[in-house]
Order: structure tokens, then sequence, then C-alpha cells
């Protein structure tokens, strides 16, 4: 009976460590004042590689096994694809104006890319033609674009239209919409199945994030971030109409995190409560995005304006990295290889 | 404005301090504790006056680093820099319509593809 435990422990440490060892986890950085993109190893907070090319590179995307990455570009007007081992260029699709954020279905079959260009609209590809499908009209320029953790969904935010609306993914249909004011990033919350319980949204010239039941479809609060470092240390800006900018919840559904850039911080709120955890983070910068590893143990956080991202212990809240990468460094992803 | 921040209205105030001219000192200090803002300086110094650039200081920059326009330079021909201005207007930056096509004409010129 002992001998028959032992075998099958060695079997499940033999079964899981070969799964992390196929699976590698990339925190890809963004350099939107530059054509590169740094990918960082968490487990060493170390750059190991660099996709070049993609001038005034805005959103970033990966496939579900981590084959493809995929890169808007403001310069160019295009989306790059870009393959996930090798790193370089596969193909640079035109698109139908000025891309910001993009974003890709969980099934890795679409990835759908805000124009911020007048009218406004969100470009479809379709990942196995490499071709763009399909532009669906909105009211004002697309800034953030997600695809719901369901498939079910595709939300784009707009700051000229001051708008968020809902797509229905299977139709491209606009199923609702919400807000009157310039819609910047935005954090899902999720139910058990993956379906959208919650949206915890930035705004424009908001110092905090409003909270939207997503049933609902209406906003049920709103949430102030703390005046809570002396009035000399505050940065005045500017903060491209946006002094929150960067809001995530974490993998594990049990903290949301949300940037200020005048505090040059971060702040924890538990979840689902939505208390504010004790001891807020210092970031040394203008902060700009997030994004966590799948085990929700580090989170990276972007600040623009040093040129660095932010490495931090979500336990402890404590920074653990400081890594410089390229110019103006925004928004960032992880990407998981399998 | 600006909802929550302790610093209402001081963010637009003290850009237009900084699109007039910071004093020697606070320019000094400025330079010093952000490094982002020691690039907006040289590259101001590059771009030429004219009206053009008037506006660009007045409207653009309460929102925005000026290398956020510049890093720009070389890409776009004149539409595309016009429908940059239409869609900060959208935006709500403070730029008239007859301002519109004055600045679209500046920043073709002096960055825009060539």
């Amino acid at each position: 009976m002992i001998r028959q435990f032992r075998c099958f422990l060695l079997l499940a440490i033999i079964v899981c460590g070969a799964s992390s060892a196929t699976a590698q986890v990339r925190i890809v950085q963004t350099n939107s004042g530059g054509d590169n993109i740094h990918l960082i190893d968490p487990s060493t907070h170390a750059i190991v590689g660099e996709v070049t090319g993609v001038p005034i590179n805005h959103g970033a995307a990966a496939a579900p096994d981590g084959s493809r990455l995929y890169f808007s570009s403001e310069g160019e007007q295009t989306l790059h694809v870009v393959d996930g081992k090798t790193l370089k260029s596969v193909k640079s699709i035109p698109l139908s104006g000025r891309p910001n954020n993009i974003s890709i279905s969980p099934d890795g079959r679409r990835v759908y890319v805000g124009i911020v260009s007048s009218p406004g609209a969100v470009d479809v590809i379709d990942t196995a033609s490499m071709e763009k499908v399909k532009s669906i009209p909105t009211k004002g320029g697309i800034h953030n674009v997600y695809v719901t953790p369901d498939g079910k969904y595709v939300i784009a935010g707009s700051i000229a239209g001051r708008l968020m609306t809902v797509i229905d993914q299977k139709t491209d249909e606009t199923a609702w919409t919400l807000f009157t004011e310039g819609v910047r990033p935005i954090a899902i919350e999720t139910n058990p199945d993956r379906s959208s319980k919650r949206l915890f949204v930035q705004l424009s010239n908001v110092h905090g994030f409003a909270v939207v039941d997503f049933q609902q479809r209406k906003e049920v609060s709103r949430v102030m971030l703390p005046n809570d470092i002396p009035e000399e240390k505050v940065d005045k800006g500017p903060f491209n109409g946006s002094p929150s900018h960067g809001i995530g919840v974490a993998p594990d559904g049990k903290t949301l995190w949300v940037t200020s850039r005048p505090n040059a911080r971060v702040y924890v709120y538990s979840l689902p409560d939505l208390t504010l955890l004790p001891g807020p983070v210092d970031l040394g910068g203008r902060p700009d995005w997030v994004t966590f590893t799948p085990d929700s143990k580090l989170v990276y956080i972007a600040t623009e304006n040093t040129d660095s991202v932010i490495a931090i212990d979500v336990t402890s809240r404590k920074q653990v990295a400081k890594v410089k990468v390229g110019k103006a460094p925004k928004r960032n992803i992880t990407m998981v290889m399998k | 404005m600006l909802q929550g921040a302790r610093g209402q209205g001081i963010v637009v105030r003290g850009n237009r301090r900084w699109a007039l001219g910071l004093s020697a000192a606070g320019l000094i200090a400025t330079i010093v504790l952000t490094p982002s803002y020691a690039g907006a300086g040289r590259v101001d110094d590059d771009l030429p006056d004219g009206e053009g650039k008037r506006i660009l200081l007045a409207s653009c920059t309460s929102c925005h680093e000026l290398t956020e326009v510049t890093k720009f330079r070389g890409y776009y021909n004149r539409n595309q820099w016009r429908d940059i201005v239409v869609t900060m207007m959208e935006y709500g930056a403070p730029i008239d319509e007859k301002q519109v096509d004055v600045l679209a004409d500046y920043l073709a010129a002096h960055l825009g593809k060539h």
C-alpha cells in the first residue's frame, strides 16, 4: 500500500513537473514611444526576448497557446502578427484606421482591434487567414477593447464617444451601451462559470473607477481612490486625461488592483467586497497598465515616464523588481507558451 | 472636471504654465525630477514658432506631454494628422474649428511624413 502510494506520488511529481516545464510564462511589455516590445521572464524578472519593427506599438495580445503574438502599430496603422517562438513578424495586416488597444477571443480565432480614428470601429481579424474580415462601426473612436473571458461579448470603450459598447460576439451587433463619460481601462470580474459578473471601469478625469453590474447593465457604485500622500508629492500631470489608468482583477479573483497617476501608487481592494487593503504600493512613476502571472503571485505595472515595469508580490504587496524596458512602456499582457 | 483627485484644476493650470515657460528654478527641478519633461523640453525647442505651435502648446499639453505628439514624427500625412486633431477635439481638447486646419498644417509640415 505504501509502495503504491509512493509510486502515485512520484508519478504526480513527474506529471506536474513536465507540465510546468512545458508552460512558460512571459510578461509582454509594449513600448509606446518606440518600435520594440520586451518579453520578461517572471521567474527571474530578466528580459529574455524582444520583438522589433512595430512602430509606436499600442495593443498586445497572445494566442492562448502562445504560438503567436499580435501587436497594433499606431505608426503604420497595422496589426503585426509575430511568431511566438522566433519573435519574428509573420504578417502586417492593414487596418481601417489608427489602432489603439486589441483583444483576442479565448479560442484564439479572432483578434479585435479598437480603431480610434473617427468615426470609430472595432476591426475583426480572422487569425486563421490573417485577414481583416469585418469592421464593426461604433459611436466614437475606440480606445480599449476586451473580449469577456467566456468569449460571449466584446467590450469597446470610447473616449470621444463617451460610451462603453458591449457587442454580442456571435452577431457582432451592439447588445447594450453605458456611460456618458470617456471610457478608459476596464477590468472584468467573473462568475464561477466565467460569465461576466461586474466590470470595474476607469473613466476620463476620474480618480477612481465605476462598478458595473453586468447582468443589470448599469453602474451600481463609484469608488474614488484615496488622497493619501502629501500635497507636495502629488504629481500634477499631465495624465492624458486619465488620472487613474491601469486596473486588473488578479486571476484568482481575490483582489482588484487600481493605479493612480497623481499618487504614483497602486491600490488594492479585496473582492468581492471591494474593501481597500492596507499598504498601497509606491510605483515611482506614472502607471499605465497592469498584468498578472497566471498563479496570481506577481503583478507587473508599467510606469511610462520611468521607462520601467514594476514587479510586485501580490501577497505581501511589496515591490520585488524594477525592470528597465523601452521608451514610454504602456500596455502589457501575460503570455503562456504551451 | 477632475473627479476625486486633490489636484483638480491644477493639472490644467500647471501645464499651461509649462507651455508658457517655467521659471529657471522650476525648469531645472522639473528636468532633474522627471526625465520625460526633459525629453519634452528638447522636442519643444526643435519645433519652429508659429500659430500652429501656439495652438499645439495651448491645447495639447494640457493633457499630454509633448512627446505624446512628437513620437508620431514622420508617420502621418496631413489627413492623418487632421484626424488626430479632430479626435482630440472630440476628447475635449480646447481647439476651435478654425484652429483645426492651422494645427493640422503645422503638424504635417514639421512632424509629417515626407
